[in-house]
């Protein structure tokens, strides 16, 4: 038998990782509302059935608020699947329970499990899960996803319930409060045609539901009738809440002493989100996080490998050179691959304490309240604290950042926060810096490092508010968001989180940095004439294409065809940057350490890797996505050329600051016209853009 | 009175919830006429209130606390 059971349930309620129970997945997890932004699915075998398994995102409602909620409703109401596993959490039973009445005003098969037991057991409480089905006449099972248990009883229920399953037996009694029939008398002939339940169609128009009532292609004689009735929207919900109130009485109990370790817990939100400390909390657990990474324990590791790469690569040299190979096979091997991808790879240790902090924050549920606390600075540039989201994951890899930002409510807030999220500093760009402060610097400078890392966020803060000043503007948008509880991952979750991140960067490194730096060191030293070249004669491929480009970075410090071919292959990968340097002869293409930290700023800011454009092009469009892409070539541009203004300004050039400021201010200037130009809407002549025509 | 000018640290009841874009939202989020709500604090940077709904914590912007009609609790 084939089956389709699909996980179904309020934001943050652990569906994602009772998916991962289900089918022995690792889709991604976290500690905050809307980690799951698209459908997942998975066929596991049971008992000799293929029972297909989907996740959805998270919604609140079957009346939805934003794209990704839209994704869960379009596939519960496709009706594909033939059993939904109403996901609860244990701790916030009577919000949960409000859309598992939803799911069931829809007469299909619903079974609720109520995860997160285990937090409730801690708090010294017990759920009567027996009770609570019989109240609402449905199957309830209690699961702790976080840990490990026995799926096979909860998928035996599914299939159990589908056997006996009768829509007559589950009642819903607060209907009969709702003047449902009214509604029917009205829009009885369109239910027909749009293919919806006729008792969700007529729930769903008395909520006033857009989606709805569209598809129902009502007559503006029937609108009016319904409006007729009043504004029901708060009668639906009440009476809801009121039903739920009445099947939980009781069903939680008092069965122990509550532990200590919770008040602790719950405690926590008066220190962490004091009006006061709140902000410089955070700033301390991030200069924290980035002292770590980079500072003693990050570079010590780093150096450690690169030691050893160093070692390997001396060794393999001296085997090539007796054993007599070719000259440019021995350079291709040890200059140009234990050099180039042994010099990423030595970054392993630094990148993965990074994504260990980022799953910290992430299932901790901080992150939540950093966007809390910082949605007032936010707010004011047009931008929702839920964008924060999407830039903390975006200083672990941009491209999957991107799709974070479907959250958000407003659709040109939504955008904007795709375009920006690439300034924030990845972790692909964590060897350029690190590498390039080792050699010109002292190794493990946090200080430089860390400024590079506010320089990207102050760029995204201040972009953010010019555009606030064109057609860019967002509106006001609302902020709805829960603060998830605080929670503590497992030594399971933090080894496989690990295990995974290593794991990812590994396979880039071994296959498009391998190859990638093949290719360029290849092209960097043959010629199409001459074959192989040494590298400076002038000759070879990359050289004479690298030397034509290189004036335009003159005037950042650069302009040479190393640098620059370190640059246009960083478009593949950010790793391949620093992979390209290194085999390309080190770090000696930066004449002073003047165009080393203009090359640092410089790659902070230019274009984010392939990956990272097409997830931009997914999630906002083409013509965002070319937008983005000029946006950041020419921040990147103006950005490092005032960095240097000033640097030379302090040093005694001010002629040459001024001038260099001032040719900033007018390629801003163009810009913001350009942008104007662009999204320009057209305005008629009696407004500026504010009667009902124009808008 | 509005949440808007709620004090902090007092529970209220609420009255109604005005018709704004966001109603149905906040019904659904459990901010239906008389369930008790309080307020928590405000964030650092203003604007946005931190709420206590059914035992939930929820940040809401100043747009939501001004269509969200309470009394207090006598």
């Amino acid at each position: 038998m084939n089956l389709t059971f699909a996980l179904c349930g309020n934001p943050n309620v652990g569906k994602t990782s009772l998916f991962n129970r289900l089918t022995h997945s690792s889709q991604h997890v976290g500690n905050w509302h809307g980690v799951t932004v698209g459908k997942a699915e998975k066929r596991i075998n049971f008992d000799g059935d293929q029972i297909d398994m989907i996740d959805l995102p998270g919604l609140y409602s079957l009346s939805v608020y934003s794209y990704e909620e839209g994704i869960a409703r379009d596939e519960i109401l496709a009706s594909k699947s033939d059993l939904i596993i109403s996901v609860c959490e244990a701790s916030n039973l009577s919000r949960n329970l409000y859309l598992t009445l939803q799911l069931l005003e829809l007469n299909i098969p619903v079974i609720v499990v109520v995860n997160m037991i285990d937090e409730l057991d801690k708090r010294g409480f017990a759920l009567d899960a027996k009770k609570l089905g019989e109240r609402l006449h449905v199957p309830v099972l209690m699961t702790s996803a976080k840990y490990k248990f026995d799926t096979s009883e909860l998928i035996r229920a599914g299939k159990q319930y589908l056997i006996n399953y009768d829509n007559e037996k589950v009642k819903l009694p607060y209907l009969n409060k709702l003047p449902l029939r009214q509604i029917e008398e009205i829009i009885g002939d369109n239910i027909k045609d749009s293919g919806f339940d006729p008792r969700y169609a007529c729930i769903k128009t008395l909520e006033n539901d857009d989606f709805v009532i569209d598809k129902l292609n009502l007559s503006s004689e029937q609108k009016s009738r319904i409006k007729a009735l009043g504004d029901n929207q708060a009668l639906v919900a009440k009476c809801r809440y009121e039903y739920i109130d009445r099947v939980t009485d009781g069903v939680i109990v008092k069965n122990k002493k509550r532990r200590k370790s919770s008040d602790i817990v719950d405690g926590l939100d008066k220190i962490m989100l004091n009006k006061y400390l709140a902000l410089p909390i955070f700033l301390l657990i991030m200069s924290g996080i980035f002292w770590v990474t980079f500072g003693f324990i990050g570079s010590f590791l780093t150096d450690c490998l690169e030691n050893g790469i160093n070692y390997l690569s001396e060794a393999v040299n001296d085997i090539l050179l007796t054993a007599a190979f070719p000259e440019w096979s021995r350079a291709l091997i040890c200059n140009g691959i234990l050099q180039g991808v042994g010099g990423v790879f030595a970054f392993l240790p630094q990148i993965m304490i990074m994504f260990f902090f980022l799953a910290l924050l992430e299932d901790s549920g901080y992150i939540s309240r950093v966007a809390f606390m910082t949605d007032g600075l936010f707010r004011k540039i047009g931008l929702s604290g839920r964008a924060v989201f999407t830039m903390i994951m975006g200083l672990g890899c941009s491209a999957t950042a991107v799709m974070t930002a479907r959250g958000l409510e407003d659709e040109m807030m939504r955008k904007k926060t795709v375009i920006l999220t690439p300034f924030m500093s990845c972790s692909a760009r964590l060897p350029v810096y690190t590498a390039i402060a080792a050699a010109f610097f002292t190794s493990g400078n946090v200080p430089l490092i860390f400024g590079l890392y506010i320089l990207g966020a102050t760029m995204v803060i201040l972009l953010a508010a010019i555009m606030q000043k064109t057609p860019l503007k967002s509106g006001e948008a609302s902020f709805v968001m829960e603060m998830p509880k605080y929670r503590f991952p497992t030594a399971t979750r933090i080894i496989q989180i690990l295990a995974s991140n290593a794991k990812n960067f590994i396979v880039k490194v071994g296959t498009i940095v391998f190859a990638f730096n093949v290719i360029v060191w290849i092209l960097g030293n043959f010629s199409l004439t001459s074959g192989y070249v040494m590298m400076g004669s002038g000759e070879s491929i990359m050289e004479r294409f690298g030397s034509f480009i290189a004036p335009v970075f003159a005037p950042l410090g650069f302009g040479n065809w190393k640098a620059v071919t370190a640059l246009i292959s960083g478009l593949v990968a950010k790793e391949v940057v620093i992979s390209t340097i290194m085999s390309l002869g080190g770090m000696e293409i930066f004449p002073d350490p003047l165009a080393a930290i203009s090359f640092m700023v410089y790659t902070l800011l230019y274009v984010p890797c392939i990956a990272t454009l097409s997830a931009v092009r997914k999630e906002a469009g083409t013509k965002w996505m070319i937008f983005g892409l000029i946006l950041q070539l020419s921040t990147a541009y103006m950005i490092t050329l005032g960095v240097r203004a000033v640097i030379l300004a302090f040093n005694g050039g001010v002629l040459l600051g001024i001038s260099a400021l001032t040719g900033i201010a007018l390629i801003l200037i163009s810009i913001v016209y350009l942008t104007d130009l662009v999204f320009k809407k057209k305005k008629c002549i009696c407004c500026s853009g504010e009667c009902e025509g124009c808008k | 009175m509005t949440l808007t000018d709620a004090k902090i640290n007092t529970v209220y009841k609420i009255s109604e919830v005005k018709g704004t874009a966001l109603k149905r939202r906040l019904l659904d989020m459990g901010f239906t006429p008389d369930s008790r709500i309080k307020a928590m604090g405000l964030a650092p940077l203003g604007g946005t209130v931190l709420v206590n709904i059914r035992g939930i914590l929820i940040a809401l912007r100043k747009n939501a606390t001004d269509s969200i009609l309470v009394e207090e609790i006598k």
